[in-house]
């Protein structure tokens, strides 16, 4: 059985190449893309079984609309989607998945500064066990 | 203090004629106006109905009465107008004020020529309306409330002096209103006493109103320095917040994917390295909090049990105040204390307070958690037998970044922002706080919240 694929969404290259580390350490094949953008365009050629979005980016929304353009396209509609946010530090936004799952279609908020551990645990709770 | 800077239209009023800033502010003092008023018709009955007769005047009973009822009807007036018609404009209030004090000197002089003119010791009574033009006014309007009860008392006794008006004796012993040098002499120490006064009353007021303004500005340029602090720490947190982060979840994961091949003084230095790390992001974090910016929306006010939400925080720090070897006991409430307020906002209160008090009890004592709940507001009391703060730091602690020396000894993991945050949150709820503390003996911490939580202004 080949790798399971996870897209990184995320233009902190840092970052990025930490959760790649951890991320490959644990048998996941990795890809990224700098920009939401990108990362849609990334979702449709490498079909990720899961992704990680950053919610800023460039711009503030970024991750939001990315996500919500996500859950329109038909080949990303099932796809989990973890979402990487510090958004709380800056408008006072506090995020729960419970209560804001209408609202935004993503499977889980996980704030920065991201624990290995917490990110793989999450991983595979979220990681889907078919394709 | 008087508010309300703007009217309703927005412009700005600050009438050059009067010390009041707004038409509501000027409206209380027209109540004790009225009460004074009141007083004055009761002065006069008293004096015509029991007085008169008891030293045996023979005054014009009828004119008294007529005018002591004119002044009672006016009075009848300006009180229902006051309570029924809702302030409009200042101006328009203050022109109603000067309308009202020529009226009240007419009416003394009216009274005085009835009662004896210059032989009635209560001509007086103009230098109280005096003061109350230099309190109501400023400047040139008080010198012309005094100018014209000097006018209208000259006028009453040169017009008596020379026949023009009658003369109803109060004394009976000579007719002093006919001796032209003592006539001089009292209109001239009766001119020269009510322009002191005036001129007094002017300069108290002025030199108040400079202490006033000067107040004001301060408080306006202090608010500002906040709010620039404020908008400071965003940016840093802004700017900073992602490369700790990043920094942090670096060495975290170098720790878990090849910690154990690591040499032991090389993971102790990452360890160190992620010790500090983890440090900078709390202050991060709460940096954010304190400079969580906006206005209390209605959207994020509940209504929320207090004492439920006090012993969920207690529960949440068990683990803390076991390892510390401290008890945290909380008073069991027997009715719900409900609070309309932003349930985020208090749990960052009631945690920042309870947390302290757990870490700074010195590993020892009890930490007494108090909700009370009544016709006023809310009160939440916590209480510790702690290390105490030492009186010349207890105006300091709320500040940003400052921890006393014996926080610092005891804790290194403090960012100085806890309590901060908690006073930025109980005001911006409206609230208050306030310490009580003794060095070696422990601390207690009171929030007193209104009931309904308003949008605070932070200008407290």
């Amino acid at each position: 059985m080949s790798a399971k694929t996870i897209l990184i969404i995320d233009d902190d290259i840092d970052l990025v190449e930490i959760l790649r580390i951890t991320l490959e350490a644990e048998g996941f094949r990795v890809v990224d893309a700098q920009s939401g953008e990108r990362g849609i365009a990334m979702a449709q050629a490498e079909n990720p079984d899961l992704i990680l979005l950053d919610v800023m980016m460039s711009q503030v929304d970024e991750g939001f609309q990315t996500a919500y353009a996500l859950r329109q396209d038909e080949r990303t509609m099932e796809t989990p989607i973890l979402m990487l946010t510090a958004v709380t530090d800056q408008t006072g936004f506090e995020f729960d998945p419970s209560r804001d799952k209408d609202f935004l279609p993503v499977d889980e908020f996980l704030e920065k500064p991201v624990s290995p551990r917490q990110l793989v645990d999450l991983v595979r709770k979220h990681m889907p066990t078919k394709i | 203090m008087d508010r309300e800077p703007l009217q309703a239209n927005g412009e700005s009023i600050m009438p050059d004629s009067s010390h009041f800033v707004s038409a509501a502010s000027l409206r209380l003092r027209l109540d004790w106006l009225n009460r004074l008023r009141w007083g004055a018709v009761a002065v006069v009955l008293g004096s015509v109905l029991v007085v008169g007769p008891w030293l045996k005047l023979d005054l014009p009973m009828a004119g008294i009465l007529t005018t002591a009822g004119g002044l009672f009807g006016l009075n009848l007036l300006y009180v229902v107008r006051n309570r029924r018609l809702p302030p409009v404009n200042i101006r328009s209030e203050i022109r109603l004020v000067k309308v009202q004090m020529v009226g009240d000197l007419l009416i003394l002089t009216e009274l005085l020529n009835l009662t004896g003119g210059l032989e009635n010791p209560f001509f007086f009574i103009y230098i109280i309306h005096v003061i109350l033009a230099s309190l109501l006014f400023k400047g040139r309007e008080i010198y012309q409330i005094a100018a014209l009860a000097v006018v209208l008392f000259t006028g009453e006794t040169l017009g008596e002096f020379f026949g023009i008006l009658p003369h109803h004796h109060l004394l009976s012993a000579g007719d002093m209103t006919h001796e032209l040098p003592f006539v001089l002499a009292a209109l001239g120490a009766f001119w020269l006493v009510m322009f002191t006064c005036a001129y007094l009353g002017a300069s108290i007021m002025k030199h108040n109103r400079a202490i006033k303004d000067e107040l004001v500005e301060r408080q306006a340029s202090l608010v500002q320095a906040d709010a620039e602090k404020m908008e400071f720490f965003r940016f840093v947190t802004h700017e900073v917040k992602s490369p700790v982060s990043t920094a942090q979840s670096a060495v975290e994961a170098a720790l878990e994917l090849d910690g154990d091949g690591l040499s032991t003084p090389v993971r102790g230095l990452l360890e160190r390295g992620l010790g500090r790390l983890e440090q900078a992001n709390r202050m991060v974090r709460d940096l954010a909090d304190l400079t969580r910016g906006g206005e209390l929306r209605q959207s994020e006010k509940t209504e929320l049990d207090l004492g439920s939400l006090v012993a969920e925080v207690v529960v949440r720090f068990e683990e803390l105040a076991a390892s510390e070897g401290v008890g945290v006991m909380m008073k069991p409430l027997t009715a719900p204390v409900i609070l309309h307020a932003d349930a985020n906002m208090v749990d960052k209160v009631v945690a920042n307070l309870v947390g302290n008090a757990i870490r700074y009890s010195g590993g020892a004592g009890v930490v007494n958690v108090a909700v009370i709940g009544d016709a006023d507001g809310v009160v939440l009391v916590v209480s510790d037998q702690g290390i105490g703060i030492p009186a010349e730091d207890q105006k300091r602690v709320f500040d940003e970044f400052f921890r006393t020396q014996r926080a610092r000894e005891l804790s290194g993991l403090g960012t100085g922002l806890g309590l901060a945050i908690v006073r930025r949150f109980v005001r911006r709820m409206g609230g208050r706080i306030t310490l009580e503390s003794e060095v070696g003996v422990g601390s207690k911490f009171t929030v007193r919240w209104p009931l309904e939580i308003g949008n605070d202004e932070e200008t407290s």
